[in-house]
């Protein structure tokens, strides 16, 4: 057998600097980012402010109905004649709208799984940690869907599938085939980021990247939200409106 | 049922049941001017995602009239400090509303004299559109 020449030898230094590189990046301690959350807002300029936020890049014909039903939604705010949205039935958000806010919402960290609670509507989505992603023929679709989650480094790379075809971020039609990747990291001490990047090859030219940023709540604790007697609903042409009643 | 109407109404339809821009909207409400209710509590309803206050107001010699006044989301008003003790039935109070739009009996409260001396402000996101009028 011949000795490996200098070449074989560099790869192989190579490979195992690599392996070690990662082994290294995946062994450092995540952050802690347990605790109570709200969108954050910096004044312009400031570089903790994410970029800003872009249309959905739809295709086509999808585009132009998206733009006609953002413009119809403005004109009936505009007659005081707003259209009746999921929350005037009572319905929360779902992923990844959930992390818009602008209500508070509180991370809770193990080894094993992320919970992020939305104050809103008490809407819990969990992140299983060290699991393969299931596929769509393992789940029904929901609200929150199916998340996994992995550290790399000190970014949390969460991967969603499963959502409903009606759950719309941002009114955004999507594919059953939908997969929302997120990268969750601190950008300050107490300032974290989440930039949601959907694909969706199917109803968009281009994953859509968006980026939410927050802040911590140091001692806030997440106040229950049970969507319990809303007098405002939908007429039968659905127009939101407010039930004018007198207690008996 | 107007043409329009119809086409709105396809569009609630085409998009589904759920939320369309993930926003609350207030524009049932009259952003140009306000009205002054002062009158007697009949109930604080302390809920989400609204709070409410029914209201009896002596408007002389048309009677007693009745409001329901709408508050923002109970969280909302927490953190901004308020109680749900604040307010309780049989309060003389003072509400300045935003009042409804299709001239219905309601509105959305925008300032709260309480028995107490106390003047209280909801936290209504973009308050400032609210144009007050005497």
């Amino acid at each position: 057998m011949s000795a490996p020449n200098r070449s074989t030898i560099a790869s192989m230094i190579a490979m195992v600097a690599t392996a070690l590189v990662a082994a290294a990046v995946q062994a450092q301690t995540p952050p802690d980012l347990t605790g109570s959350w709200e969108r954050h807002r910096a004044p312009a300029g400031d570089p903790t402010n994410p970029p800003p936020e872009t249309p959905p890049p739809l295709k086509g014909e999808l585009l132009v109905e998206w733009q006609a039903r953002a413009k119809l939604v403005r004109e009936a705010d505009a007659r005081g004649e707003p259209i009746a949205t999921g929350y005037t039935h009572c319905l929360p958000d779902g992923v990844p709208s959930m992390m818009s806010g602008p209500f508070p919402f509180e991370i809770l960290q193990n080894g094993r799984q992320i919970n992020i609670t939305q104050e809103a509507y008490n809407q819990t989505r969990r992140i299983y940690l060290g699991r393969e992603q299931v596929t769509l023929d393992d789940i029904e679709a929901g609200f929150y869907g199916h998340s996994v989650g992995e550290w790399h480094g000190d970014t949390l790379v969460v991967d969603t599938i499963g959502i409903k075809d009606y759950i719309r971020f941002r009114d955004t039609p999507h594919s059953r085939d939908m997969r929302i990747k997120e990268r969750l990291r601190l950008v300050a001490p107490d300032i974290l980021w989440d930039e949601i990047t959907i694909e969706d090859p199917a109803m968009l030219e281009k994953p859509w990247t968006v980026t939410f940023a927050y802040k911590r709540m140091p001692g806030y604790d997440l106040i229950e939200y049970v969507c319990e007697d809303n007098r405002e609903y939908a007429d039968e042409d659905g127009v939101g409106r407010l039930r004018v009643t007198k207690p008996e | 049922m107007t043409r329009l109407r119809i086409a709105v109404a396809m569009v609630v339809l085409l998009a589904g049941p759920v939320a369309a821009w993930g926003h609350h909207s207030f524009a049932i409400f009259d952003h140009t001017q306000t009205v002054t209710l002062k009158g007697t509590v009949l109930s604080f309803q302390w809920t989400n995602p609204h709070g409410y206050i029914e209201l009896d107001v002596d408007e002389g010699p048309k009677g007693v009239e009745h409001y329901t006044v709408e508050l923002t989301s109970i969280n909302m008003l927490r953190r901004a400090g308020w109680k749900s003790s604040d307010v309780s039935a049989g309060d003389e109070v003072t509400a300045v509303i935003a009042p409804l739009l299709n001239g219905e009996h309601g509105g959305l409260l925008l300032e709260l004299k309480v028995p107490d001396g106390r003047t209280l402000t909801p936290p209504v996101p973009a308050i400032g559109t609210f144009k007050r009028t005497p």
